[in-house]
């Protein structure tokens, strides 16, 4: 290899600061900080689904991985305490991370519940720190109000920030200038690089490239030739450029809304499985009138126990908000792909084609008033949810899925937090404070 | 300016109203201001109408004005000048505010045991706490014994640091390792 290759490389230390934070085993860490008991334990988040969400290091240390059933989890390691996840708890922590995170600098990208993107450029004379330093001081302003570790990677850009953030875990601290950046993707597998999946390491592979480094120091127009443009960039963010900005924006508008629920035991009986269907369709809708957009097209799909799936795409004369028109003409393709001879274990649907509602065209045939009657009633409807819950209100065919739990024994599931309740809370509103128990 | 001082005895039909949750007949009215003629009430509420602060209804009973809904303790203002309301109450916080200083590093406890009971807090209170700041002694405390969360007051003399009930049930607590204090107790609730 000869040294003229490495001219892509930039040279300068950091043209950009860009620092990646992950909160480390963020839920099974949430539990694990505001309950002592558990400090130094295996812990396993997801106990209502009987499969792991989220495992503390003492679990991973014994083998445990994500998505795992808790009987095989039991084998490896009969001490474990399975927990039922309380997304309530882990969001109110996720919106203190970020705010905490936002006290450096104004441009953070959300990026997961557990993980952002922060862009430090140029905060070195308002802050008087230099970039290492503002990454250290953010990592330990998080790791002390939390009571459990982030693991921060400082880097030119985000590709390179995300290799920083996780070359050293749980809680490290890892820089990666610009000149230095050759050293930590020599050994590493090129498929490990954010946004090349197996597809594109395979053909990689073929190309005689399997580690980012060798990956990096191909020619410009040797990329160009043979990849798309997303992985070019990634080559020109494994050189140091930034490329990618942050997207600092909240979201306010969505190209699909997918709303999928598992259910245990599986279950062979339609009504059953529709009703969790309708419940889906009545949850994603909610959604999207929340943010005033009406679905021209939904998939339904539905899951059988060994992970086998079947769908079907359902298009509206006219785009709807509406759950009992999508669930109306849902019910043919329904009874078509429903096998009752299958256990099914969970169904979903994704709403696309999202219009703005209030530009919604009534169809040729459909009368004007019927459907401003229709956004009254849905008004109603919301109304009544927001101020008694979002289940108070709901359509007959969802029925048999609100009659019983989501899984079978899942009373005795739900998070302590919610049972423990202070005078003034109820099962439906607490107060929006984490708890320490 | 044309300021003119709400009438005397507006703020006590305020009151009556808040009391009652009706307005008073001319005949209470007159009870309140301590007038003895039915000309003079008459008189004093028809200065009330004129300001606008209450109203008559066809059948001359008395409705209350807009300033019924907020909080006046302050003179009225004619036309043209914004109610000086507004502005007095950016200087007011709320409850929330109040009890809490640092938002993101608040958390809330259950109180259990009768530790702290000579400190007021009983079992059940909620305690506000605050994550991450150093305790100074005297502070209310959280500290992890033997795996378990504990709320004592922090002492400190000499270098020496100690852990102490506000109980006379309990001993003093003198760690021999290193003690983990999560956090720092600033308020007590409890809600009857």
């Amino acid at each position: 290899m000869s040294r003229g290759r490495h001219d892509n490389l930039t040279i300068s230390s950091f043209p950009r600061a860009v620092i990646h934070i992950d909160a480390d085993a963020f839920f099974a860490a949430c539990e694990q900080a505001r309950d002592p008991s558990l400090r130094g334990r295996p812990v396993i988040t997801g106990k209502e689904r009987n499969i792991v969400a989220s495992m503390s290091y003492e679990a991973k240390a014994r083998g445990v991985v994500r998505a795992m059933r808790l009987s095989e989890v039991r084998k490896l390691c009969p001490d474990a305490v399975f927990l039922p996840s309380d997304y309530e708890t882990y969001s109110l922590l996720s919106k203190r991370f970020f705010a905490i995170v936002r006290r450096f600098t104004p441009d953070v990208e959300e990026y997961g519940i557990d993980e952002c993107f922060a862009d430090i450029t140029g905060m070195r004379r308002p802050l008087k720190m230099s970039f290492p330093r503002i990454a250290a001081a953010v990592k330990e302003e998080l790791d002390r109000s939390f009571g459990l570790t982030f693991s921060c990677g400082l880097a030119p850009n985000k590709t390179i920030a995300k290799i920083a953030s996780k070359w050293k875990k749980p809680s490290g601290l890892t820089v990666i200038r610009g000149r230095d950046i050759q050293d930590f993707i020599r050994g590493m597998p090129v498929e490990m690089v954010w946004g090349i999946g197996p597809q594109t390491a395979a053909y990689l592979d073929k190309l005689d490239v399997r580690t980012a480094l060798e990956f990096a120091q191909k020619d410009e127009d040797w990329v160009k030739a043979r990849f798309s443009k997303p992985f070019y960039e990634t080559w020109q963010e494994l050189n140091g450029r930034m490329v990618y900005e942050l997207e600092t924006k909240e979201k306010d508008t969505y190209a699909s809304i997918q709303k999928v629920k598992t259910f245990t035991p599986p279950s062979s009986d339609p009504e059953f499985v529709f009703a969790q269907l309708s419940k889906n369709v009545e949850n994603a809708t909610m959604k999207a009138r929340r943010y005033r957009l009406a679905a021209g097209r939904a998939i339904l799909f539905l899951k059988t126990q060994d992970f086998h799936g079947t769908g079907a795409e359902i298009r509206f004369s006219r785009a709807t908000p509406f759950p009992h028109e999508i669930i109306a003409a849902m019910g043919p393709a329904f009874k078509r792909l429903f096998n009752p001879k299958e256990l099914y274990r969970s169904t979903g649907v994704v709403l696309f084609k999202l219009t703005e509602d209030h530009i919604v065209q009534p169809d040729l045939f459909g009368v004007t008033a019927r459907y401003e009657r229709l956004v009254k009633v849905y008004e109603a409807v919301d109304g009544v949810r927001v101020k008694y819950g979002k289940h108070t209100l709901f359509l007959g065919s969802s029925f048999y899925a609100h009659k019983f739990g989501q899984h079978l024994g899942e009373r005795g599931d739900a998070p302590k937090r919610r049972k423990e309740l202070f005078k003034g809370e109820t099962e439906r509103q607490r107060l929006g404070i984490p708890t320490l128990m | 300016m044309n300021r003119t001082r709400t009438p005397k005895h507006f703020d006590k039909i305020v009151a009556f109203y808040r009391a009652h949750r009706r307005m008073p007949s001319h005949a209470e009215v007159a009870g309140i201001a301590g007038l003895r003629s039915k000309g003079s009430t008459y008189k004093l509420v028809n200065r009330l109408v004129d300001l606008g602060l209450v109203q008559r209804d066809e059948k001359g009973k008395l409705l209350p004005g807009s300033r019924f809904m907020n909080l006046p303790q302050l003179g009225t203002v004619e036309a043209g000048w914004p109610s000086p309301a507004e502005e007095e109450l950016l200087d007011t916080m709320s409850l929330e505010e109040f009890l809490i200083e640092r938002p993101d590093n608040t958390f809330i406890l259950k109180v259990q045991g009768d530790s702290m009971i000579g400190a007021g807090i009983m079992p059940g209170d909620m305690v506000l706490v605050e994550r991450g700041v150093r305790e100074k002694d005297g502070d209310i405390i959280i500290a992890e014994v033997d795996r378990e969360w504990t709320m004592k007051y922090y002492r400190r003399k000499n270098g020496k640091v100690w852990l102490e009930a506000a109980n006379s049930k309990y001993k003093p607590i003198y760690p021999r390792q290193e003690l983990r204090i999560a956090a720092v107790v600033r308020a007590v609730i409890r809600k009857y």
